[in-house]
């Protein structure tokens, strides 16, 4: 305390340029995301959680957070006080006090930690019993069922009967609580979507249910969704989205798909005079720019060629998926198997084709009318 | 006849060329040294790995390799640095360490300290060997979790990686055994237990869980392989047997494993601060309780892994794994404790043991949003998950590894580490290292989940993926400083002597390197510091 400190060789150097350089480090972390200050505060947060479970565990990561910070910025800063503090200056030749210990400082760094996990566990089984909760009888039962690699939503009636199947989209009505429960037929995948703050594992053998109510202030609203268990090769392309509709427009939507459902499949028709030649392999379409002139019939001869994988081709109007669907490939079909589509004469345009349970890049491709 | 003269034999040693000395050696300090070489091979072939799933995920799209080959990368890398380094090289640095500072002439066994080694290259090229397999090296990731693991969806690699893993499993607990042995029945006299350095005690208790933990390891992969090859059914729902019941076995194992991962690093920092602080550890018992502590509770948490399985009774593991944060945290304030009011000498073991403290600190409490189990609903398997285990096997054991490496060099050496290259790989690997992971934390906020090959351009995730790789290859880039230093001192390093940094345990009380068997003489032993108190006198510097 009585020497005033003084510079020690080259150790200080190292010790200003791991500063400078920590915080040209933080600078060009704020320039990467183009200075804006909110958005790098934002990124140490989750999304705000568009389902009331989403906002309850948003609100817990609040809460930890917050003591996370203050215990980081306590203890860190400790640290690097203490080092720069306390180097050793040329000629201390004196050992410091050799203190061994302080029973009453050991008790305060026990008591303290204790009293500070033992409070966010108490808040974490709270809101645990309110996100883990299952109704008894929710609006809306839909069963995920996750193979490799690909998601189904099988919508299911009181009794647990499928009404319909739909692919990505899965559509839900918003201000409903929703059922999900949970099945796989190979291995484990995971149902996650960031937006909800929540994953479940889809478990062989078990039946995992998790309940959500979508905010109705998010209507209209699309999340993405992924599977967030390694499940093979393809994982990373098991992508699915949810949609959010009003409780009107769901109700309309499921009739549609009740109907489609119960009507006759049509017949696999022999290849047109025009036919196309479109195959998918380890999740990716052979090719992703298909050409066809204006107004005449043609066919797809489309092979799928992943042993148990589904796979099928829809077409839309316009340069994505959210155009309205001008074909309809019907239910993907797994592999090895090959399938013809016959489709009707379409004006001169821009479409896109994809693969209704793989709504990834790899397959979705862009079909030139002209 | 004539009187005859006896003449005893002369014991002559026998000449042997080196590398038939280096192969047959029982020397624990040559076994030792021949586990760090072996554990920095696979922690250069698992890095080597880590770059090429960083390159990948660079950017989006499918540029390097394609999702298989990525796959076996992820899962290779994982089990190489977590069964091939990190294990190993704590049983490296026990194996060099222990006998020297209880002053003892060898481990208690030290044949069976050879065969335990040896097994370790013959698991590597086991699992390496995977890649030259029909269908490539496991790729289901380093928890092989079935059904992917089983017989319908993974190939022979995967029975090569559990061939390896039960090699491994089968060296730690000889390992173990060896240690306690050595450690309760070989002390210098005057040596009681607490004295022994903490750095001797987190063997203890890492031996301890090794020696509880890895039978039940080595149970399940042996279910799993007879599962493969033998129709088990184990873990195969359709006919009676469980998949959730594999994880329950395999982190019973592989959570107290964490902490076999961290403990002997933990001992290092505990030596290190002292040292270079010119002052005793700060509550040298409430470091042992800690430790013990520690390993005591690791085996209530394995669950938290599962979280998400929908299988697992929550709040009980939320509890435990809450709990493990409060002697987590008593190391923290004791080491700070030590640091404080100390004359800290900011040599290169000291700033690597800095560098532990500060990213330690961050990996435990990001651990405690995964402990919150609502916020792990959210986070399990992300990326936030792959920056939480890197800041805890990385920013805390690796630091403490190459703070042990620069603090025993000149003594299993005799050579000095330069200082300036020391520092400047130092420097290079604690930024490459908060550039590769800190971003991770981000990316799994926002939804990035882990072991995936790919992403879509429209997910927002490429800006920080690109600084993760960078700061993955900066990583690379530190160990070419570090490589270096040792060739050059090697060369021509300068002479350390017995004691370069004033240690305060027995092993500065010898030659440096040690001669076989250790000790011509030992010091008298009265405290924790035997070394110190011979330098400076039993009370030297006492306040109280």
């Amino acid at each position: 305390m009585t020497s005033p400190s003084r510079m020690n060789g080259a150790s200080p150097t190292v010790l200003i340029v791991a500063v400078v350089i920590l915080f040209l480090l933080v600078g060009a972390a704020v320039l990467a995301v183009g200075g804006n200050l909110v958005r790098l505060a934002e990124s140490f947060y989750p999304p705000a959680g568009v389902t009331s479970e989403g906002k309850e565990i948003r609100a817990l990561y609040d809460l930890v957070f917050i003591f996370a910070a203050v215990i980081f910025f306590l203890v860190e800063g400790l640290i690097v006080w203490t080092v720069i503090r306390y180097r050793r200056k040329p000629g201390q030749d004196e050992l410091p006090p050799q203190t061994h210990g302080n029973n009453l400082l050991e008790i305060i760094w026990t008591v303290v930690p204790a009293a500070i996990v033992g409070l966010l566990f108490l808040f974490s089984v709270q809101t645990l019993g309110t996100v883990d909760a299952l109704s008894d009888d929710p609006a809306v039962k839909i069963r995920a069922v996750a193979s490799r690699f690909a998601w189904q939503f099988d919508y299911l009636d009181e009794s647990g009967n499928s009404l319909f199947t739909a692919y990505s989209p899965m559509v839900v009505p918003v201000g409903q609580k929703v059922q999900m429960s949970l099945r796989s037929p190979d291995v484990i995948h995971a149902f996650y979507v960031p937006q909800f703050l929540f994953k479940r594992d889809v478990v062989p053998g078990r039946d995992n249910r998790f309940d959500f109510t979508v905010d109705p202030a998010d209507v209209g609203q699309t999340f993405r969704g992924q599977c967030a268990e390694l499940c093979g090769t393809g994982h990373w392309t098991m992508v699915f989205e949810v949609k959010a509709v009003s409780a009107a427009e769901y109700a309309t939507w499921r009739q549609e798909q009740i109907d489609a459902a119960q009507a006759t499949p049509p017949p696999s028709a022999p290849p047109a005079a025009l036919d196309l030649n479109l195959a998918a392999k380890d999740v990716k379409f052979s090719t992703l720019s298909l050409e066809v002139p204006a107004n005449t019939p043609f066919s797809i001869t489309f092979g799928n060629q992943d042993e148990g994988v589904p796979h099928n081709v829809d077409i839309y109007a316009g340069p994505d998926t959210s155009g309205s669907r001008v074909f309809d490939g019907g239910v993907p079909f797994e592999g090895k198997e090959v399938v013809i589509y016959r489709i009707q004469p379409l004006p001169a345009g821009a479409y896109t084709f994809n693969c209704r349970a793989h709504p990834i890049p790899a397959m979705t491709g862009t079909l030139t009318v002209k | 006849m004539a009187t005859t003269t006896l003449h005893p034999p002369i014991a002559q040693p026998y000449r042997r060329s080196a590398l038939y000395e280096w192969i047959t050696t029982t020397d624990h300090k040559k076994i030792g040294i021949l586990y760090f070489i072996n554990s920095f091979v696979f922690f250069f072939i698992g890095g080597l790995l880590a770059l090429g799933v960083r390159a990948e995920l660079a950017q989006p799209g499918l540029q390097f390799v394609n999702e298989d080959l990525y796959n076996q990368f992820f899962t290779i890398h994982a089990s190489a640095m977590l069964f091939l380094f990190i294990i190993p090289i704590g049983a490296a640095f026990g194996n060099y360490v222990v006998p020297l500072m209880v002053g003892a002439p060898d481990m208690a066994f030290p044949r069976i300290n050879a065969l335990s080694f040896w097994m370790l290259p013959a698991a590597g090229i086991l699992m390496m060997g995977g890649f030259l397999a029909v269908g490539g090296a496991a790729a289901e990731g380093w928890t092989s979790y079935p059904p992917l693991a089983g017989p319908a969806y993974s190939g022979t690699g995967t029975d090569l990686w559990l061939m390896a893993v039960t090699l491994i499993g089968t060296s730690s607990i000889l390992t173990a055994i060896n240690f306690l042995v050595t450690i309760f029945k070989m002390r210098a006299p005057g040596l009681t237990l607490f004295r022994l350095p903490i750095m001797v005690w987190t063997q203890i208790v890492t031996s301890v869980l090794t020696l509880l933990a890895t039978p039940v390891l080595a149970s399940a992969l042996i279910m799993q392989f007879i599962d493969r090859n033998y129709g088990g059914n184990y873990f195969d729902p359709g006919n009676g047997g469980s998949v959730v019941l594999w994880q329950n076995v395999f982190w019973f194992y592989s959570h107290p494993a964490v902490y076999i991962m961290i403990l002997p690093f933990m001992g290092i920092i505990s030596e290190v601060l002292p040292v270079f602080s010119r002052k005793p550890l700060f509550g040298y018992r409430a470091f042992v309780f800690a430790t013990v502590a520690i390993g005591a509770l690791g085996f209530s948490v394995w669950a938290h892994h599962m979280f998400t399985t929908g299988q697992v009774f929550l709040p009980f593991f939320a509890l435990f794994t809450f709990l493990i944060a409060v002697p987590t945290g008593v190391k923290m304030f004791n080491w700070i404790a030590t640091l404080w009011r100390g004359q800290l000498v900011l040599k290169t073991p000291l700033l690597f043991a800095i560098g532990f403290l500060t990213m330690f600190l961050i990996g435990g409490l990001n651990g405690a949003f995964a402990a919150a189990v609502p916020v792990d609903f959210a986070i399990h398997d992300t990326y936030y998950v792959v920056a939480h285990l890197h800041y805890v096997l990385f920013g805390g054991s690796v630091f403490g590894v190459m703070a042990g490496i620069y603090y025993w060099f000149p003594k299993m050496t005799g050579r000095m580490l330069d200082e300036t290259v020391g520092k400047i790989h130092w420097l290079l690997m604690f930024i490459g290292f908060n550039l590769a992971f800190f971003p991770q934390h981000q990316l799994g906020l926002v939804g990035m989940p882990r072991r995936i090959a790919d992403y879509a351009a429209d997910a927002g995730w490429g800006d920080l993926n690109l600084v993760s790789t960078v700061g993955a290859f900066l990583i690379a880039a530190s160990t070419l400083p570090f490589l270096w230093n040792i060739f050059a001192s090697l060369r021509a390093g300068e002479v350390a002597g017995d004691d370069p940094w004033e240690g305060n345990t027995l092993e500065w009380a010898t030659s440096s390197p040690p001669p076989p068997y250790n000790f011509d003489h030992l010091p008298e032993i009265h405290s924790t510091r035997p070394v110190f108190d011979l330098r400076h006198g039993a009370d030297a510097g006492s306040t109280h």
